[in-house]
């Protein structure tokens, strides 16, 4: 699940290194446009609805996050 | 009681010395009852409006609550869901209703009035002092419950200390109920240290508000006020000094909040990090008033960017014109949503809507063309990464935001128009050199005493941009020099600061809000 994250995420911002840091959102290398733009990607590729509570720094600030979460939604 | 007033001055001392001199445990009991003088300061009436605001969102908060612990098994997680929701729904709406009738209700009851009886009559609608800012942030605190990011508040008295704490009131920033809440609940020894610091702050707010603001408030009121004697130039000048004046007025009076508040160890959150440095438009968001820009961010724009029926919307677009395009129509949708409100929240006019259209517009053409832009600028062969693109952007960011200054400064949107005429009417550049440029309301003395001061605000910004933490600089200076330092900034506010007859210094630009 993690490579799909990261191939799907590497395609959609050539320009962000995501394996670069673990506190990407933190950090503040993703802005919100750029969440929205990774929420839509993940929903539209995985085919999952990311509930509102899901949307906490813990699940976008590295590729594992984001990859634990796609896989618990599915 | 606002901050620029002796009584102010002797509340503050009292408060503060009352805050150390408690028992700690009681301590959250001061900063209620000098809440409360501050704010019954301002009318008796809005003190009882904001206290059944406060009823209102404790009941709401402490039943969403009960839903999700409710004992009964024959509840599932679904229903408590819906349930809770359908009581945030109601709650929020009482709230937002209050804010609307604060906001709107002269206008509309006066409107009704005219139409119904044929004669105009004024009446008086209740505006309680921050309406705005402790609307939004007991909206957050509901909607937190409801998503479980913060714990219901037990005690009446503690929500409303949460409301209407006296630093935060006049112009924010807009708290996060798990973020203040606890901080003032907890008694906080006297630190010396955070006690010293926090009256310099409050002392840098000062100058930024009356030394700069103040004295830039001048040639905007002089030049906006009686427009039809100026043209070209001369309203270039006048937008320039409005934004300066906005920025150092707004941020003066945050950090005079955040300063006060540091006296007693409570540290609210940032509303500014130096905005003129942002190299777009939407990075000048995330740097001027934070806290809004946060909270649109996290109970509208988020909420509205997850919701299912916007994703399958956006899904089918995908299937028809691809991913981009679907990713695009997603970002426009909650983008103009939050602009269209950000634009109501500063005003109802049609000024204010214009101006948040003027940033949704921008904002939501950089971000989906933003690949374009990229091609264009390779092809026009410009380094992107080189200093002076660089300072270009930052120029036209600044510039962006004259041109919304230009919108709402003058106070009506036709005034607004005769003036963009006026401006092209005649190129009197030389106003520059001919030292008219002293007949906007400053005098050669006070235009350069402002101009001084822009140059200090803009070598701390610097320095403050580099990581440089200013007050930890100076208390490790000698003491003597550190000194002259403390004396030669208050000074600097008694000596340079604007007084006199007619000008109202106590009215913060951001507490009309």
């Amino acid at each position: 699940m993690k490579e799909k994250v990261l191939a799907l995420l590497q395609s959609e911002y050539p320009e962000i290194d995501f394996t670069a840091s673990n506190s990407l959102v933190d950090d503040g290398i993703l802005d919100s446009l750029t969440l929205t733009g990774i929420i839509a990607a993940l929903t539209m590729e995985f085919g999952i609805t990311i509930p509102y509570e899901e949307i906490i720094e813990e699940n976008f600030n590295s590729v594992d996050g984001m990859a634990k979460m796609v896989k618990k939604l599915m | 009681m606002t901050f620029i007033s002796l009584t102010f001055f002797a509340f503050l001392f009292i408060t503060i010395l009352l805050y150390f001199v408690t028992p700690l445990k009681f301590r959250w009991f001061i900063l209620l009852a000098s809440s409360i003088v501050f704010y019954a300061w301002s009318g008796f009436e809005n003190l009882l409006f904001v206290l059944i605001t406060a009823l209102i969102a404790y009941f709401f908060a402490q039943r969403i609550s009960r839903i999700y612990t409710n004992p009964n098994k024959r509840l599932d997680q679904k229903t408590r869901k819906l349930k809770a929701k359908s009581t945030l729904f109601v709650g929020l709406f009482l709230v937002i209703a209050a804010l609307i009738y604060a906001k709107v209700g002269e206008r509309v009851v006066s409107s009704l009035n005219s139409i119904l009886s044929g004669e105009h009559i004024d009446i008086d609608v209740i505006v309680p002092l921050g309406i705005s800012y402790y609307t939004f942030g007991i909206v957050g605190y509901m909607a937190d419950v409801y998503w479980k990011r913060t714990k219901e508040e037990r005690n009446l008295l503690k929500l409303l200390l949460y409301m209407i704490y006296f630093p935060q009131i006049l112009q924010g920033p807009i708290p996060r109920h798990n973020k203040l809440s606890p901080q003032l609940a907890q008694g906080h020894p006297f630190n010396y240290e955070k006690l010293c610091f926090g009256l310099q702050r409050a002392v840098w707010g000062y100058f930024k508000k009356m030394v700069i603001a103040d004295r830039f408030a001048i040639i905007v009121n002089q030049v906006f006020n009686n427009y039809e004697g100026y043209v070209g130039f001369q309203f270039i000048v006048a937008i320039l000094a409005s934004a300066i004046q906005l920025y150092t007025d707004f941020s003066g009076c945050i950090d005079i909040a955040l300063g006060i508040s540091e006296c007693m160890s409570i540290e609210l959150e940032e509303n500014f990090k130096r905005p003129f440095f942002s190299k777009s438009a939407a990075e000048f968001w995330r740097r001027w008033h934070i806290t809004l820009g946060a909270w649109f961010k996290d109970y509208i724009y988020m909420p509205i960017v997850v919701n299912p029926k916007l994703i399958q919307f956006c899904s089918k677009f995908r299937k028809k014109f691809g991913t981009r395009f679907a990713k695009n129509i997603m970002t426009v949708i909650p983008l103009a949503v939050v602009w269209i409100l950000t634009g109501l929240w500063h005003g109802t006019g049609i000024d204010y809507i214009l101006w948040g259209c003027y940033w949704g517009i921008i904002i939501i053409t950089s971000t989906i063309f933003e690949p374009e832009y990229k091609k264009l600028a390779s092809k026009m062969h410009i380094d992107i990464s080189s200093w002076w693109w660089q300072i270009w952007k930052m120029i036209r960011t600044f510039l962006i935001f004259c041109g919304g200054r230009l919108l709402t400064a003058p106070g009506d949107i036709k005034v607004t128009g005769e003036i963009i005429k006026r401006i092209f009417s005649e190129f009197n550049i030389w106003i520059f050199f001919d030292e008219s440029i002293y007949k906007l309301g400053l005098d050669r003395k006070d235009f350069w005493v402002g101009m001084a001061a822009i140059a200090l605000l803009w070598f701390i910004s610097i320095q403050q941009e580099k990581g440089v933490k200013i007050r930890e600089r100076i208390a490790s200076l000698p003491l003597v020099l550190r000194w002259i330092i403390y004396y030669g900034a208050v000074f600097s506010v008694i000596i340079f600061g604007i007084y006199g007859a007619g000008h109202h210094s106590s009215s913060f630009v951001y507490m009309q809000f």
